[in-house]
């Protein structure tokens, strides 16, 4: 196991008080994998990798566990995960203008990593940085090492981003929202290199974004967050097609399809409750269709439903609600489909 | 007659490059011809730069156009004085993308929704709030949420308000441009069911401005693909989608990450960047970044052909 993570909170401080803004995230990626984590703005999914990589405020307070290849790394001195941030986990912003020091020139800030973690010659390093950049499938690798970020396009710095993120191979990549600043077709080919890289290396991927077409497209297993808490999660084939926690049916249906014109889309009623004012039970309740009196008072735990998929709703426990506990009940299914 | 024909719009902007300040042209939008019907809705779509919002900006003579003609109702918009502009504008509005920025923030809800017909000097006292009580339900707002400020709003409900400012003086035509890129799916699903419903309700035309290929298909009946400032491709939604004539169409559809994981499809991955505006490359805009590119793309200025009836493309290969 590559990665495991256990009963991650996290909360912040915010007008004196502590807000939760993560609560009990579990979740593991195996090598070789990309897992992908969705959800809307606020639910938590860059906080979650910011926590990954303890990049988090001063007065912020982590609890759980974050396993990196057996090793918690919760709780590890600043001085331990330096040796770790850019040499085994390494992490991709959304964007790669403000992600770059615009002070440095590209080869300067490919080579950072190489000179803090790897006992490399100057020949050596150079050797690998332009190794990289071709890797990344930037032309001109040669000149390009003495550009500056601003000489750069939109997606040429983004793959910048990625030969930084790679020089160290690392074992786990965390991606938040890289593609999202792109154009479609400039997308189209970060998101091929990056599967080229993986299947090249073998490294475990974090892929956080809010594009359901992204995730279908490059992920294996997908994790859906609501404010703060992982709702479900499984197999990214199983949980397009089954999806069950009514939050990601919900999300689901709010999409616009191709070959579906101007048809009524689905919408999910009211917003997101703030940090700090979660409601007590599950915090989709107040705009869940399917609410009963367990889900305003109790937290609902994951209820496996097949295969690793699991689903953070009272609707699939066995004692009440859904009856069988494996596929939504047809009561949701007429509900959400009329 | 369509209520709005646009004929070789051109939108060219003099930049000043460099130490020495020289002079170049950007040609943000150059030589489009659209016309958008009665109560339909015409999508432009395009990646950034491509001048989409300039097109928007130009119909409206935000920016003034440097070429062509506007016809709305068979009127030319470009001879009109300040006046007469200004007598249009009640026909012809916009919503922006930035809900965020598009409102002001010192206003409340009322006061913004009341400006429009202030400015116009259209009602009585009574009658504007009448009138601004019976839209915000429109848009699914309760009457005392009037009496807010922007700011205790959501994204998607800000982007209900700046709809409901465009709608208050009953205009027929409105440009949207990018309306619900700001807004997450579940929010941009709302606003998007509120525009069909305002549509259909008071037989509105749109045309609706995005990157999204996936919300344009779902909201226009027409769509229009740019590529540096030119229309390469424009046709009935379904043509356009399931039978593109362009390359570039060919690529952005195939390049747009589909939600459903078993639906594994042949991507067409473009080489390199768009080209600066600035700099467009000669013969065909697109040939620089086409897999179908020949020797003639980089001499001929492809015309917008009709390929098939009703469907128009701008290339010498299909």
């Amino acid at each position: 196991m590559l990665l495991k993570v256990k009963d991650l909170s996290l909360s912040l401080k915010k007008n004196g008080k502590y807000a939760t803004i993560l609560d009990h995230i579990s979740f593991q990626v195996e090598k070789g994998e990309t897992v992908g984590i969705v959800g809307e703005s606020g639910c938590g999914k860059s906080m979650t990798a910011l926590s990954l990589m303890r990049l988090l405020p001063e007065k912020a307070r982590l609890d759980g566990e974050i396993n990196l290849m057996d090793e918690n790394i919760a709780k590890y001195s600043k001085r331990k995960l330096e040796k770790i941030r850019g040499n085994q986990v390494s992490m991709i912003f959304q964007d790669p203008l403000t992600s770059l020091n615009p002070l440095q020139t590209v080869g300067t800030q490919i080579e950072e990593s190489l000179i803090l973690h790897r006992n490399m010659t100057k020949e050596e390093r150079r050797t690998r940085v332009l190794k990289l950049l071709k890797d990344v499938g930037l032309p001109r690798a040669e000149e390009l090492v003495n550009e500056y970020p601003h000489q750069l396009s939109g997606g040429m710095r983004q793959r910048v981003m990625i030969a930084i993120a790679m020089a160290c191979e690392p074992q786990l990549l965390i991606c938040d929202e890289p593609t999202t600043a792109l154009d479609v077709t400039i997308q189209a080919q970060i998101l091929e290199l990056m599967g080229e890289i993986k299947r090249r290396t073998q490294m475990g991927i974090i892929m956080i974004t809010h594009d359901m077409g992204v995730v279908a497209e490059v992920c294996d297993r997908v994790i859906v967050m609501y404010a703060g808490k992982i709702v479900e999660q499984g197999p990214v084939r199983e949980l397009f097609q089954n999806p069950t926690h009514p939050y990601t049916i919900g999300l689901l249906d709010s999409i616009p399809k191709l070959g579906q014109r101007k048809q009524k889309l689905g919408s999910i009623p009211g917003t997101v409750p703030a940090p700090g004012n979660m409601p007590a039970g599950c915090r989709f309740a107040e705009r869940c269709r399917h609410t009963m009196d367990i889900c305003r008072t109790t937290v609902p735990p994951m209820f496996d439903i097949k295969d690793g998929h699991q689903s953070a709703c009272w609707l699939f426990d066995e004692k009440g609600g859904d009856q069988d506990g494996v596929v939504r009940s047809d009561e949701l299914e007429t509900a959400l489909h009329h | 007659m369509a209520l709005l024909e646009v004929t070789n719009l051109k939108q060219h902007f003099i930049i000043k490059k460099g130490f020495l300040g020289e002079k170049t042209t950007v040609k943000a939008v150059d030589g489009v011809s659209l016309f958008i019907e009665e109560g339909q809705t015409l999508g432009i779509v395009g990646e950034s730069g491509c001048g989409k919002s300039s097109l928007g900006r130009s119909i409206l003579r935000l920016a003034e156009p440097t070429e062509g003609s506007i016809k709305f109702k068979g009127e030319e918009v470009t001879d009109m004085n300040a006046k007469q502009m200004k007598e249009l504008r009640k026909e012809m509005q916009i919503v922006f993308q930035d809900p965020y920025a598009s409102l002001n923030p010192r206003n409340t809800v009322r006061q913004i929704l009341e400006a429009p017909l202030a400015i116009h000097n259209i009602g009585s006292r009574k009658e504007r709030r009448e009138k601004v009580e019976l839209l915000v339900e429109k848009i699914g707002l309760r009457k005392d949420q009037l009496n807010n400020y922007p700011h205790e709003f959501s994204g998607g409900q800000r982007q209900r308000i700046g709809i409901a400012r465009a709608l208050m003086l009953e205009p027929r035509l409105i440009i949207a441009d990018e309306p619900v890129s700001a807004l997450d799916v579940s929010v941009q699903s709302q606003v998007l069911n509120l525009m069909l419903e305002l549509q259909q309700e008071m037989n509105l035309s749109y045309m609706f401005i995005s990157h999204d290929l996936s919300v344009v298909q779902h909201i226009s009946d027409k769509v229009a693909v740019m590529y540096l400032g030119k229309v390469v491709e424009i046709s009935d939604v379904e043509k356009v989608y399931s039978d593109p004539k362009h390359p570039y169409t060919r690529a952005l559809l195939s390049a747009l990450p589909v939600p459903d994981p078993t639906q594994k499809k042949e991507r067409i991955i473009l080489q390199g960047d768009l080209p600066s505006p600035s700099n467009p490359p000669s013969g065909c805009p697109f040939h620089t970044r086409c897999p179908m590119a020949t020797k003639e793309c980089a001499e001929i200025v492809p015309p917008l052909e009709e390929k098939t009836p009703g469907h128009f493309a701008a290339c010498i290969h299909t």
